[in-house]
């Protein structure tokens, strides 16, 4: 039995190294093969340079809308549950169950040209097939649960007694939203945002269907590294996935903080 | 301020949890809500907080009728039984989210907030933060938070059920004098009947969300309007299938009482419990000081006999005979004769 624990171990770190590490490693190695200057001269490619641009962009109106989102819904589910929130529940999950495949041809289905509504946004002038509102609306899709996913189990535990006490002491329900509410989910948000930020700019199966793929006009980064590779160009294909990988990692060092600081507040439970 | 409650009636979905409660809390008392857990007491506390909305009555503060007044205007100190501290603010601005939402001048509030810390005794922990407090220190500061607002009524729910026992009986004599000295119309909430009788002037029994009786400690222990009060408020026992209070039950000589038989002498300091069987094989318990307890020196096992005490109130309400009249080894009363017999045919053994 004494020995289990390294058999354990070494099991944990096999699974992992086979998984993750030496994958890892070797996107570094190929992507630095040439030396750090080929590097850094691929780094200013064109195609991907508008790329990492288009994917920023896609980040930065997602990401604080999936924040906004994530955060009400949370509080609604919490704080007014009834047969609907319970419902609601239910359905904030769905976008996790389904292949981010289909989620992108469903899109493309109701929006697209001689869709249900894209015959009638054409007529309005407005395309969102195709260009940046698909990416984005593709992209909001696969992360919406992600931040009340870690919001909602932290607004259960917390109960509303410190809500109800500001109240009593004559304090306005937007002024308890910030002075109460918003602090104690701090960095149970923090960790969602990070999650989100992850899910959408790593996102390939659902944006390849929305974007329709056009280099240097709704090409993300995964598009890019996709097509790289598909068009041999293996090289520049390892820059954006040293790129990728990195962006991920600096993440999972936030989360790690978040997850720490987050942890600390909760050793004291009221 | 006055507290009075008209017909306040509460549902839970098609669950009635308060029916029809009407009392008036006169300014200055301090108030136990006693009951069971869920008789509806703290729904009761949260009604009159207006953190939960009723479904039929009125409330009114001094006359002004705040039936549908928000908490927040309602201007009453309230306390959770979890104490609620705001977790991400310090003691010293837990104190002042109150004054803060005023918009009290900073000095000003800076001040109060002190002269909370002082008066809670909790001056040297104005920096900390809930967390690294004491249990019986959280409360204090959930106490100084809601007085800071000069409320004109406070609220306690269950408010020592979360400390330990010697913390819980050192906090109990505080909040009494602070109450009586600040002299403000405190309702607590309740369901240990010992607690109740300790602090409060006034008790108001709840049981399945119906008023059982209002009165004082005293009244109410000696004349319990019905069994549910009076088994509430105190240990019973019975003899010869009445009920009693255990100290109104006393041993006696052989042929004075009832013939019963120690199954059990439980020694609880002061106290001790004697645990008797009577000839039916009825249990019931007497009790008796460590004094009486040393003196009679019992077994389990010993042959005893048992009386009730000169002067004990055998039952509730007006029926109890002020006096017992022992004539020969018969027990007997004006009132209640019949109730008697099995008493003096037992005591004939």
């Amino acid at each position: 039995m004494r020995r289990s624990p390294v058999a354990l171990r070494i099991a944990v770190l096999c699974y992992i190294g086979v998984l993750i590490g030496v994958p890892l490693i070797f996107v570094f190695q190929q992507a630095f093969i040439h030396g750090f200057g080929a590097f850094f001269r691929a780094l200013r490619d064109q195609q991907m340079d508008h790329a990492i641009l288009l994917t920023a962009l896609v980040a930065l109106v997602a990401v604080p809308l999936n924040v906004l989102f994530g955060v009400g819904a949370s509080l609604w589910i919490v704080r007014h549950p009834s047969r609907f929130t319970r419902v609601l529940d239910t359905i904030i999950d769905v976008p996790l169950a389904i292949s981010p495949i289909i989620v992108g041809l469903v899109l493309e289905l109701v929006y697209a040209q001689g869709g249900w509504f894209g015959s009638l946004l054409a007529k309005l002038g407005w395309q969102i097939m195709f260009s940046f509102p698909g990416i984005v609306m593709a992209s909001i899709f696969v992360s919406l649960p992600l931040v009340s996913r870690q919001v909602i189990p932290l607004l259960r535990e917390l109960g509303d007694h410190q809500e109800q006490t500001a109240s009593t002491l004559g304090a306005s329900p937007l002024r308890i939203f910030f002075t109460i509410t918003l602090r104690s989910i701090t960095w149970a948000t923090a960790y969602g945002v990070s999650l989100t930020l992850a899910r959408v700019i790593g996102e390939y199966g659902a944006v390849l269907i929305v974007s329709g793929n056009i280099a240097l006009v709704t090409q993300t980064l995964t598009l890019d590294i996709g097509a790289n590779f598909e068009n041999f160009n293996n090289y520049q294909g390892f820059v954006g996935a040293v790129l990728l990988a990195m962006a991920s990692i600096v993440l999972l060092l936030i989360l790690g903080v978040a997850r720490h600081r987050e942890r600390k507040r909760n050793e004291y439970l009221a | 301020m006055s507290i009075s409650l008209n017909g306040v009636t509460k549902y839970f979905g098609r669950d009635l949890v308060l029916d029809d409660v009407t009392d008036e809390v006169p300014q200055g008392s301090l108030t136990a809500l006693l009951g069971p857990s869920g008789s509806g007491k703290s729904t009761l506390l949260r009604i009159i907080a207006g953190l939960e909305p009723l479904n039929e009555g009125h409330i009114e503060l001094n006359g002004r009728d705040v039936t549908n007044v928000p908490a927040r205007d309602r201007h009453i100190g309230f306390c959770f039984q979890d104490y609620a501290p705001f977790r991400q603010l310090s003691v010293a601005d837990n104190v002042a989210y109150g004054l803060k939402v005023q918009r009290m001048p900073k000095a000003q509030i800076r001040q109060e907030v002190d002269d909370l810390l002082h008066l809670v005794r909790l001056e040297a922990f104005a920096d900390r933060y809930p967390r690294q407090l004491s249990g019986g220190q959280r409360q204090r500061m959930a106490l100084a938070r809601a007085l800071a607002i000069k409320p004109d009524v406070l609220l306690l729910d269950e408010p020592f059920a979360a400390l330990d026992a010697q913390v819980r009986g050192e906090l109990r004599g505080w909040v009494r004098s602070l109450q009586r000295e600040l002299g403000i119309t405190t309702i607590l909430v309740t369901h240990d009947q010992a607690e109740a009788m300790e602090i409060a002037d006034r008790l108001v029994i709840l049981n399945e969300g119906r008023i059982e009786q209002v009165g004082t400690p005293d009244t109410m222990y000696d004349k319990p309007a019905n069994d549910f009060v009076q088994g509430f408020l105190g240990p019973i026992t019975t003899l010869n299938g009445v009920a009693y209070r255990p100290h109104d039950i006393e041993l006696c000589a052989p042929d004075e009482g009832v013939a019963a038989t120690v199954t059990d002498v439980i020694r609880l300091g002061f106290e001790v419990r004697v645990v008797v069987s009577d000839c039916n094989g009825t249990s019931s318990w007497v009790q008796l000081t460590h004094d009486e307890a040393q003196r009679l020196n019992l077994i389990v096992g010993e042959h005893v006999s048992l009386r009730v005490r000169m002067g004990a109130k055998k039952n509730r309400g007006p029926e109890i005979p002020e006096v017992f009249r022992i004539d020969g080894d018969e027990f007997t009363s004006s009132s209640d004769q019949e109730e008697r017999t099995p008493f003096a045919k037992g005591s004939q053994r």
